[in-house]
């Protein structure tokens, strides 16, 4: 069957004459979707820190169904003039969510106290197609968001496509090009400040390592490398850099999964250190604490906290 | 109260980029109306998913299998 097609011109052509003993191009692996480009790095680098006091209950009902009830403690920043300051305002809030979790279809929905709601969905369509929906609501007028999302997966490459309050349309598209290294790029067009952008990113993963890399119109150029030094520790460095209001910003953090906890943190170049660690007292019970320290504006967050189920 | 955009307000550039239609052609005053319509139904559709979305879980939920009884729904053990 090979002998009867012509030269192949490009990647996509599903039957490819020639079958290079190292890689198959006809059979390269979809890749990872555009905003989880960054995920391995993003794990280790960005973790979810917190101030005061935070505790989870997960009550599931059925393998599918389950309600959770969560009450956080604390102080909260609020945006203030200058950038140097941090104005926190303490403040105490409970949160009741109702998740569905279904192979097929996702909803995930968060009410808090203050009038705050948050709700998630995620359906398939059919195998190739599938929409996501992202609000986040508020009782003021105007502070209201939205977004969705139509995602369609092909056998090596994967587009998107976005829409979003304030006339947001945006579209990305990332192709495998090797079994290693995925390219993708995005576009997208704000209707409220008239701006429109375009970025393109890459990816690179093997076994041990992952690189990736980002440009955009809007300024914006980041690269991570994430190494898995062993089943356990992972060693993960991140460079931000804008190159219009030229700044930039260096981090480097690690990942530790022990069996019984995970620790996880990283340091600055702003002068922010800081550390999160989730350590399991027993099935079903985790213990957090969480730290972060800003030498930069001299701020000092500490938190602690328990979930259970 | 949002009440339903009327057919008075077509002249009047209403929106919140208010265009300047200060002549009345059909194609700018066709663009209000659906900016007005959009905006209504943007609004509806806002109340529905703040009071709706969460009981909606609830009622998926409670519906799926195994059914869980109403009892273990408000307790907190």
């Amino acid at each position: 069957m090979a002998d009867l097609f012509p030269p192949l011109v490009t990647a996509q052509i599903d039957d490819k004459p020639k079958v290079d003993e190292k890689v198959d191009y006809s059979n390269l692996p979809c890749p990872v979707p555009y905003e989880e480009l960054h995920r391995e790095a993003y794990m280790s680098l960005k973790p979810d820190t917190f101030e005061g006091l935070r505790f989870d209950f997960t009550k599931g009902l059925n393998q599918k169904f389950g309600l959770c009830h969560s009450v956080m403690m604390g102080p909260t920043e609020v945006p203030s003039q200058s950038p140097d300051t941090v104005i926190k305002i303490p403040t105490a809030h409970y949160e009741f969510g109702a998740n569905y979790i279904d192979p097929k279809l996702m909803l995930v929905g968060r009410v808090m106290t203050d009038g705050r709601q948050s709700a998630r969905v995620r359906a398939d369509l059919t195998d190739k197609l599938m929409v996501k929906a992202n609000a986040q609501l508020a009782n003021e007028p105007h502070m209201s968001q939205a977004m969705f999302n139509f995602d369609y997966m092909g056998s090596d490459y994967r587009a998107q496509l976005q829409f979003g309050n304030n006339a947001l349309v945006g579209a990305n598209y990332i192709q495998s090009v090797t079994p290693r290294l995925s390219l993708g790029g995005e576009v997208f067009w704000v209707g409220v400040p008239r701006k429109s952008g375009i970025g393109y990113a890459a990816r690179y993963e093997t076994d041990k390592m992952v690189a990736s890399g980002q440009v955009a119109s809007t300024g914006l150029m980041a690269m991570n490398y994430v190494q898995k030094v062993s089943d356990k520790v992972s060693l993960a460095t991140d460079f931000m850099y804008n190159y219009f209001s030229r700044e930039a910003v260096a981090s480097v953090g690690y990942d530790y999964m022990l069996r019984q906890s995970r620790v996880r943190g990283k340091i600055d170049s702003n002068g922010v250190a800081s550390a999160l660690l989730e350590e399991r007292l027993s099935m079903g019970l985790n213990f957090l604490m969480s730290a972060e320290l800003d030498h930069k504006k001299k701020d000092y967050k500490f938190g602690f906290g328990l979930t259970v189920g | 109260m949002a009440a339903k955009p009327s057919l008075k307000n077509k002249g009047r550039g209403k929106g919140p980029k208010g265009s300047s239609s200060s002549t009345s052609s059909s194609s700018s005053s066709k663009y209000e109306l659906v900016k007005e319509w959009t905006n209504w139904s943007l609004k509806k559709a806002k109340v529905a998913t703040q009071y709706g979305f969460i009981p909606l879980i609830i009622i998926i939920g409670m519906k799926s299998d195994p059914k869980p009884h109403l009892f273990q729904l408000l307790s907190p053990v």
